[in-house]
């Protein structure tokens, strides 16, 4: 009795074990077959709080922008897009693994800090998944700790420093440094100090300020007694409103010039005109009269839907998904590598010269622009005169971004 | 060496006096109700935004009313919330005030957005006094002298006025001021609406010097904790002396090593709490319930 009872049993265990196992294969299948054609999955990681927390508006809406220009869809299938925070850091470098362990997402356009996009790119390159990070200008993201599955779209601080220290040297002899301690600052003082000597400036002080810093008087009051020439700067977001507004107040605005690279158009928005002024490098501005005519139609549309222009932020972000989205469209194919390798073909045309991520680093080659604060504030949104680009021909573009030797990324294979 | 020594240790001294302002807001908030409030840096948050909408709408004169409506928002979380935490273990208290705090950030996050909202001072008030190394902006001396009047103004008010009294006997022993006849719940709702007007003029006053932002809850929250700490959980002037002190600490750290000038407070408390536990003035802990 009891071993016919355990005979019907066993062969009732097989039975079930049989009917999972083809629910399981049945659904595996169903899996692969969505892979190839359910909706395709991108995140973006960008703040959403925090002193960067407009920047984070900009670059998100300009992502999105580009790709609701491309119909919302990629070889055919419907994208959805995450947007998950970049608070900090750690939070950062943990919304990237959920984006690509929850979301499974095939890529992700993000990172606007150098600290956080120095996280994210640890995991892009583990979880093997392309990163096209907008912003972060370090030198070291596409130098010393380059990988193969991350690309950058801002120009690098060094580039950026070369292309202030002309105007920098007409202002003056004698600089003063306030910079954030952490990635971007120490190599703003790097890059400059490394500047200095071969355009005959010599340094007067300088102070690393911890990020979300709210009050400044302490740092203005040590700027005014070491009496420098001009101020180069490297604050983000709204620090550097912050920031602007107090040295206004403390009446030092038309008293010692202001220089700074790496800012965006909402750093001067939040502050009003009264307080802004200075010469800057970005990397992009709306009302440049050069701009393309994809640019200009990008700036009508942003404009249209939110109501006011876009930041260079949005530029960014828009430049990286659309990057992004036609080497996708070029590889056929949502694999990684196929992804990386369209990547690292693809190429701006529009414009003087072209566009393009190098090869050997992955940093997009395209100059930066330097601006100056208009006398007279009259539009709400139109702060800066444009004086020129960091580089005016593709010759000196490809010259100003360094050697491979001076760069020293050593890439794997993917 | 010696004026910017002077400089900075004035500079300091208007920092400090913020600081003593949120302090007190919290150290009131304890010594009447024994409630330790994490929401308290949201509610300094809500006073600035309020007055920002406030002058957006009606002008600078409208200001003033602003820690008034946050006094009655204070009133009403208590009624609803704060009221049921009362004779509970200090832990609950300190959960639900956190999430409080959370929620009220996230609220001003929704309403008004996340990117910080620029407040100038007052016309009248802008442009800076100079003298020597001394520099310092006429908004900084109003918001020394705003201050002061403030914390002033809030002594007198505990020690002399009868209100006051029943305010503070209320915090020494509940039951007996309810067996006197004295409404109890309601002075306990007062109480807490004080303490979050208190953190709302303080927001007031800060939010044209440093711009009007949803994190800028943390960082108030952050210093009067350790102003609290140092000074002593419910007391008046621990929190005044404590408050000053961290303000020229901050400052004069900014002088020589910037970097650490966000520790230098923290290294202060930590100090205090190795040598005195209980802070400058804080009354030694008879029960802990």
């Amino acid at each position: 009795m009891n071993e016919s009872h355990t005979m019907s049993a066993c062969g009732s265990i097989g039975a079930r074990a049989g009917l999972v196992a083809l629910v399981f294969g049945l659904a595996a299948s169903f899996g692969a077959l969505a892979q190839t054609s359910g909706p395709i999955k991108i995140g973006m990681i960008y703040a959403k709080q925090g002193p960067s927390a407009s920047l984070g508006e900009f670059l998100a809406h300009g992502t999105e922008l580009a790709l609701e220009q491309a119909g919302n869809n990629v070889l055919g299938r419907p994208v959805e897009l995450t947007w998950l925070d970049e608070a900090d850091p750690q939070v950062a470098q943990q919304n990237m693994q959920k984006a690509i362990d929850e979301y499974k997402v095939i890529a992700v356009v993000g990172g606007n800090s150098s600290a956080s996009a120095l996280a994210m790119m640890s995991v892009a390159s583990r979880e093997k998944i392309p990163l096209i990070l907008p912003g972060a200008a370090a030198s070291e993201i596409t130098g010393k700790k380059c990988n193969r599955y991350t690309f950058r779209t801002q120009a690098t601080v060094p580039v950026q420093m070369r292309g202030l220290m002309p105007y920098v040297s007409q202002l003056g002899k004698k600089v003063y440094f306030i910079t954030p301690s952490y990635a971007f600052g120490q190599d703003i003082l790097r890059s400059s100090r490394a500047m200095l000597k071969e355009v005959g400036l010599t340094e007067v002080g300088s102070d690393e300020v911890p990020v979300n810093t709210a009050d400044y008087s302490s740092y203005i009051l040590k700027i005014r007694q070491a009496k420098p020439d001009v101020v180069v700067g490297g604050l983000v977001g709204l620090d550097l409103s912050n920031f602007l507004k107090q040295w206004n107040e403390l009446g030092m605005k038309d008293k010692i010039p202001f220089v700074e690279i790496a800012v965006s158009d909402t750093d001067f928005w939040n502050v009003g005109p009264v307080a802004s002024t200075g010469i800057y490098v970005k990397p992009w501005y709306y009302n440049n009269p050069d701009n393309t005519s994809s640019e200009k139609k990008f700036v009508a549309d942003f404009t249209k839907k939110y109501g006011r222009p876009p930041s260079d932020k949005a530029w960014s972000g828009w430049i990286a998904m659309r990057s992004l989205l036609e080497s996708i469209e070029q590889a056929n194919s949502t694999d990684s590598a196929a992804i990386i390798m369209a990547l690292e073909k693809w190429r701006y045309t529009e414009g003087k010269f072209p566009a393009f991520y190098r090869e050997w680093d992955h940093q997009l080659i395209k100059p930066a622009v330097i601006v100056q604060i208009k006398k007279d504030i009259t539009d709400k949104w139109d702060y800066f005169n444009v004086l020129k680009l960091t580089s005016d021909t593709e010759a000196e573009t490809a010259k100003s971004f360094g050697t491979r030797e001076e760069i020293g990324c050593n890439m794997g294979p993917i | 060496m010696l004026e910017s020594l002077l400089s900075q240790a004035v500079n300091g001294l208007v920092l400090g006096f913020i600081y003593v302002l949120i302090a007190v807001g919290l150290s009131i908030t304890f010594g009447l109700l024994g409630i330790i409030n994490f929401a308290h840096g949201a509610f300094f948050a809500l006073g600035a935004y309020v007055a920002y909408q406030l002058y957006q709408m009606f002008g600078w004169p409208a200001v003033v009313f602003a820690p008034i409506i946050v006094g009655l928002v204070g009133m009403v979380v208590e009624v609803v919330l704060i009221r049921r935490l009362y004779g509970k273990e200090p832990l609950i208290s300190l959960i639900v005030t956190f999430a409080l705090g959370l929620l009220i950030e996230a609220l001003i996050r929704v309403f008004w957005g996340s990117d910080g909202k620029p407040l100038s001072p007052p016309s009248a008030l802008t442009g800076v006094f100079e003298y020597g190394p001394l520099l310092i902006t006429k908004y900084r001396v109003a918001v020394l002298l705003a201050t002061a009047l403030t914390l002033a103004a809030l002594w007198a008010f505990l020690s002399y006025t009868p209100y006051g009294r029943i305010l503070r006997a209320g915090g020494r022993d509940p039951e007996m001021v309810d067996m006197l006849g004295i409404n109890l719940p309601r002075l306990l709702t007062a109480a807490f609406g004080l303490g979050c007007a208190i953190a709302a003029i303080a927001g007031v006053l800060a939010g044209p010097l440093w711009t009007v932002s949803p994190s800028m809850a943390t960082n108030a929250i952050m210093p009067a904790f350790v102003v609290v700490a140092i000074g002593g959980l419910g007391s008046f002037r621990g929190a005044v002396f404590a408050g000053l002190a961290v303000g020229v600490v901050i400052s004069l750290t900014i002088q020589f090593k910037p970097d650490a000038a966000a520790a230098s407070m923290y290294a202060f408390m930590f100090l205090m709490l190795l040598l005195r536990p209980r802070g400058l003035f804080g009354e030694r802990w008879e029960r802990f319930e």
